[in-house]
């Protein structure tokens, strides 16, 4: 190798680490840090598209603590983030458990078969349950109202404040357990299988194999499928949008954060506002996630 | 053994990475000068218009080469996005300044929208001095304007009026021994209501007992609204209490006439099973009906909505389009030439009529032969004419930037009046609806405070 093959050799060394990076580093400035810091200008300002905009501080973030319509999304919100991560993730682990288990037959067929509505996007999922969920004539009602003729046929789950939120849960849950399901199905199947056996020679049973051996393998996996529910069911948007019909839905029970950040932002055109909503939403996230992390951190000391 | 040297290998003392980043590195350099000298194509009509009705496009794309013809050189990009991508493309586009079209037809809801901040800076032209000057602002129905005005400018050509009717199942009164279309008043049409609904089985009227969509239509019948026309929010004075109070009943509780049934194959099934006896309909909602429910064909028919008083107004308004120049535009006068092609054409509008059901705010073309067609489907009504007749009594939908706001607050007052009768009946509902209207306004009042533009 002579002089000049050596210092290209040293300058390729030195330069590639940097070339490799360098398209994630253009695109996220780009298409990452730069809207970050102009959503978060722009959360100082009243707006009426990009141009007319006029400084206001922080009054932005103190109309949006009194605004009714923002309480009614964090409301909504926060109840769907309950029931997702309390309903979804034991149905996840159950149906792992359940297709985990050596004596189900066609266990590849279940598998997919439940991981495959998390495929079709939540815009068809959304479509495919608005006709579901149809009064009088949609699949739900008729299935109901011939098992349990008390249950009214023209049950509007659409259309009545009070089932909107329940119905949005049941699709979220039939898209989203199954995708849940491959996580434990993967930690499942990490456990050692000793343990198991050292467990049932000193006599535990089933419930006490479950919380002493399965439950303490899986952990990890959990907390992080709980951490991503969280996140993702804070972040909730396309599912109802369509659903409801490209809006809140009646009493805007349907109304979710990013919804209200879409309409305030794309609708009405006040970018600067929904700035706000975006930064107030991003900072909540935050600090969910952390205290769940801490939680969980204390519960590992514990243990 | 010998070590067997790979074909790739001789890359290792050029590249000490190793092939795959090696590869990856090739395929991005690769696909990166693809799509520099690859371009995507640039738009070849040198006007543009987007729409968002597939009727509209096809019915503009049959003109086009007769536009393009008697105006050498004119190339029209026509091109149709759906209706919600309008408003936000249009918004981001207008916004960015980049691929702004030079024309656009505008669904009602959204055009107010569209009106916010300095006028100066409302992307679209003002058509008022044109409309104006060439005497066409006398020629149309005045009352189109008003969803397209905004502080003194007409942003908007109205495409329509879509006077409302009342679309009702003629065959299934008739074995009632009712011909509905001496009914007068509202009044009278909710007694027979009462007669005819069967809970769970038959319904007078589809009406809305969650959403904004049939309250407002009532609403501007009775000249109420959202907006006045100086942009103040009315949605709390005392037509909105009347008519809340007058419409929750119909929609909830036990002697309720209405059901919600919602659109798609629901509609189709509940109307064809008489689940449903009639409807708000106005003419663009014709051509639906057609379409989607063929097997009641000859068994419907049309008639005035009633009235809230004898002698009362007898139609409403529900929907719309607007035609708006972008400010973008380069050639406004060749904008205001297809304008006049598609919108002020008589002999064009009459076609589109019969493709449509959609009558012309533009009166010139109100004489036309199609329009007293009589329609087999009507029980051989004319359709054009029936909608005509009414037309010039449209009533006006004064708008605001916060149209959008505005109708979702009505929808909540819609909804919780209905759970608050369903629960109480008329307990206390009086006090309750001017409760949720005021709130609601004041929801509303409180945004536009904000506004500093």
């Amino acid at each position: 190798m002579n002089i000049r093959s050596a210092k290209f050799f040293l300058l390729q060394r030195k330069a590639a680490p940097y070339v490799f990076l360098s398209p994630f580093i253009i695109l996220f400035l780009v298409f990452g840090l730069y809207p970050l810091v102009k959503s978060l200008i722009l959360s100082f300002y009243i707006t009426s598209g990009p141009k007319a905009r006029i400084f206001v501080g922080l009054d932005n973030f103190r109309f949006l603590m009194g605004d009714r319509d923002f309480h009614t999304a964090v409301k909504n919100t926060t109840v769907f983030t309950f029931f997702s991560v309390f309903l979804q993730l034991p149905l996840s682990l159950g149906l792992a458990m359940l297709l985990n288990h050596s004596l189900i037959k066609g266990r590849n067929f279940f598998r997919f078969s439940f991981f495959s509505p998390h495929l079709f996007g939540q815009v068809f999922v959304a479509v495919l349950f608005g006709i579901i969920f149809a009064p009088q004539f949609g699949l739900l009602n008729r299935i109901l109202h011939f098992f349990i003729p008390q249950i009214p046929s023209d049950t509007k789950w659409l259309a009545n404040p009070k089932l909107i939120m329940p119905s949005i849960v049941l699709t979220s849950l039939w898209m989203y357990v199954g995708f849940n399901m491959i996580y434990f199905l993967a930690a499942l199947q990490a456990v050692d299988r000793d343990l198991y056996d050292a467990a049932h020679v000193d006599g535990a049973n089933a419930f006490h194999r479950f919380l002493h051996v399965t439950l303490p393998g899986i952990k990890p996996v959990a907390v992080y499928v709980m951490i991503l529910s969280t996140i993702g069911s804070f972040q909730l948007f396309e599912l109802p949008y369509v659903l409801l019909g490209q809006s809140p839905g009646p009493d805007n029970a349907g109304l979710t954060i990013v919804m209200y950040l879409y309409l305030k932002g794309f609708e009405a055109g006040d970018l600067g506002y929904a700035s706000t909503i975006g930064w107030t939403l991003a900072l909540g996230v935050l600090v969910i996630s952390l205290l769940q992390v801490r939680i969980f951190g204390m519960w590992k000391r514990e243990a | 053994m010998k070590d067997k040297r790979h074909r790739l290998d001789f890359l290792i003392d050029i590249f000490p990475f190793g092939t795959a980043p090696f590869i990856i590195l090739m395929i991005t350099l690769f696909a990166s000068l693809w799509l520099v000298f690859h371009p995507a194509v640039r738009k070849k009509g040198n006007l543009s218009l987007w729409v968002f009705a597939h009727m509209h496009y096809n019915a503009y794309k049959k003109l086009a080469p007769e536009f393009e013809k008697s105006h050498p050189g004119t190339k029209l990009d026509l091109q149709m996005v759906h209706i919600t991508a309008v408003t936000s493309r249009l918004r981001s586009a207008m916004w960015a300044g980049i691929d702004v079209p030079d024309m656009v037809e505008v669904e009602i809801s959204f055009a107010g929208t569209f009106f916010a901040g300095p006028v100066e800076q409302v992307g679209f032209m003002d058509l008022k001095p044109w409309l104006t000057s060439s005497g066409l602002y006398d020629r149309m129905v005045k009352s189109r304007f008003a969803p397209y005005t905004n502080r003194g400018k007409i942003f908007g050509l109205p495409h329509d009026v879509h006077p409302v009717m009342l679309a009702y199942r003629r065959d299934l009164f008739e074995q009632e021994g009712i011909d509905l279309s001496k009914v007068a008043t509202w009044e009278e049409f909710a007694e027979i209501g009462r007669r005819l609904t069967i809970p769970g089985k038959r319904y007078m009227i589809q009406l809305s007992d969650s959403g904004h969509g049939h309250i407002e239509t009532i609403l501007f019948q009775r000249n109420g609204g959202y907006f006045d026309k100086d942009g103040n929010v009315i949605l709390d004075n005392e037509i909105a209490v009347e008519t809340v109070k007058w419409y929750i009943p119909l929609v909830a509780g036990k002697d309720r006439i209405a059901s919600d049934i919602g659109g798609g194959v629901v509609f189709t099934k509940a109307l064809e099973d008489g689940y449903i006896l009639s409807l708000l309909c106005p003419d663009w909602m014709t051509k639906s009906v057609e379409d989607d429910v063929p097997r009641v064909s000859g068994k419907m028919a049309l008639m005035p909505l009633p009235a809230f008083e004898q002698g009362g107004r007898r139609t409403s308004t529900m929907g719309g389009t607007m035609l708006g120049i972008t400010e973008k535009c380069k050639n406004k006068e060749l904008a205001l030439d297809l304008t006049k092609m598609i919108y002020l054409n008589r002999e064009d509008l009459a076609d589109r009529f019969r493709i449509t059901n959609i009558i012309p705010p533009y009166k010139d073309a109100w004489d036309h032969e199609v329009f007293r067609e009589p329609r087999a489907y009507w029980s051989n009504q004319p359709l054009g004419k029936v909608f005509i007749d009414l037309a010039d009594d449209a009533p006006p939908q004064y708008t605001s930037p916060y149209i959008w706001v505005a109708k979702m607050k009505l929808g909540e007052v819609v909804a919780s009046c209905n759970i608050y009768y369903s629960q109480n009946g008329e307990k206390g509902f009086d006090e309750f609806v001017r409760l949720r209207l005021k709130k609601a306004a004041d929801d509303i009042r409180k945004l536009m405070r904000r506004n500093p533009f």
